[in-house]
């Protein structure tokens, strides 16, 4: 495969970046498209399998399969370059709708659509809890440190961060001791 | 000067600690409300509204609309960088030990433990932001009808938003709503 130049990585993911609407999982198609049967640049297995990787670690998931992508594209520049090329096109159009946000915001044709539509992203939340609950609820110990989190943060107004932080250092520590306990 | 430092501190935190993708970023900019006020819930709900609804991964449409929010243009880029930067230097290196990074013993643990909190903190920003929005009877109606149409309906939140959007300009048209 010949190599690919910095210019060209930034442009398709900066295409990427126009292209993608309504949520992260959009991704994989897009790639698949450009990356795989368009270009030659990744392999169906690495593709499913950044996108795993992506969503392990944290971070925004887009972001992280295009790092991945670049990184194994041209190494430490490329997942600068893919990065950035994600990045601009949402930067831009969002730079432009909250300069004229305010203004909009007073016409109340505006103010109608945003009243319902703030409705809908209660359902939004909803709906991407809904998405990961099967995953993330395995059992007992899972519940504890689901409810453990509800009340810490709705009663006691805990930064997200302390409840991730400690969630971890429990969860970790839980899991070897349960691993010691069937070794033995 | 002082709000960049804090603008690079709270962004390069979320994109360190929010596991689960752009959603799981609304927890963290949740926070910011009361810890600094750069923004109102109102405002946030607006903005994850907007972010959904424009081209681009939601999580760097926040970061950046919240980052203009916060102090305007040059806010909103440098919280993005601020957001992504921690994906840099994670992904690099990840990248170095692929094969054996998914089957550690740490890392399926810390998943295990992370997830369910994920899911715990955007609940809680699910409920505060229903006490917000949803708070007459049209409102309660809207909610149930989209609440019944996700039993049969694709997960793409677009969906939803359109049909929210046309619902809201119908209801106000008719004057049935007060805005």
């Amino acid at each position: 495969m010949e190599k690919v130049t910095l210019t060209e990585l930034y442009k398709q993911f900066f295409m990427l970046g126009v292209q993608l609407l309504g949520g992260g999982y959009v991704i994989v198609p897009l790639m698949k498209k450009s990356f795989i049967e368009d270009r030659d640049w990744l392999t169906e297995d690495e593709l499913v399998n950044f996108y795993a990787l992506g969503q392990c670690i944290p971070g925004i998931i887009a972001a992280n399969v295009s790092a991945f992508t670049g990184y194994k594209l041209r190494g430490k520049r490329g997942a600068a370059v893919a990065l950035a090329g994600i990045i601009t096109s949402p930067v831009i159009c969002i730079l432009a709708i909250a300069t004229v946000l305010d203004k909009l915001l007073q016409l109340s044709f505006i103010q109608s659509i945003f009243w319902s539509v703030n409705i809908a992203v209660v359902i939004l939340l909803y709906l991407s809890v809904k998405e990961v609950w099967q995953k993330s609820m395995t059992g007992i110990f899972s519940w504890v440190i689901f409810i453990a989190t509800l009340i810490a943060s709705l009663i006691f107004k805990v930064s997200p961060a302390i409840i991730i932080v400690c969630s971890l250092i429990f969860g970790v520590s839980y899991k070897i001791f349960e691993k010691k306990r069937s070794e033995r | 000067m002082k709000i960049y430092w804090f603008l690079f501190y709270e962004f390069f935190k979320i994109g360190l600690f929010s596991v689960g993708g752009g959603y799981a970023t609304i927890p963290f900019l949740y926070q910011l409300i009361d810890e600094y006020g750069w923004y109102s819930a109102k405002q946030l709900s607006d903005m994850i509204a907007v972010s959904v609804l424009t081209p681009g991964p939601v999580g760097i449409n926040m970061a950046t609309f919240a980052g203009f929010q916060t102090a305007g243009i040059f806010a909103a880029i440098f919280a993005t960088v601020s957001i992504i930067l921690p994906t840099y230097f994670i992904v690099i290196s990840v990248s170095k030990a692929l094969k054996t990074f998914q089957d550690n013993f740490y890392v399926k643990a810390s998943l295990d433990s992370l997830k369910p909190a994920g899911c715990g903190l955007l609940t809680v920003v699910g409920l505060r932001l229903l006490k917000n929005n949803v708070t007459d009877l049209w409102s309660v109606a809207i909610l149930l009808g989209l609440f019944a149409l996700s039993f049969k309906f694709k997960k793409n939140p677009l969906y939803y938003f359109l049909i929210a959007g046309f619902v809201g300009v119908f209801l106000h048209h008719f004057s049935l709503i007060e805005i």
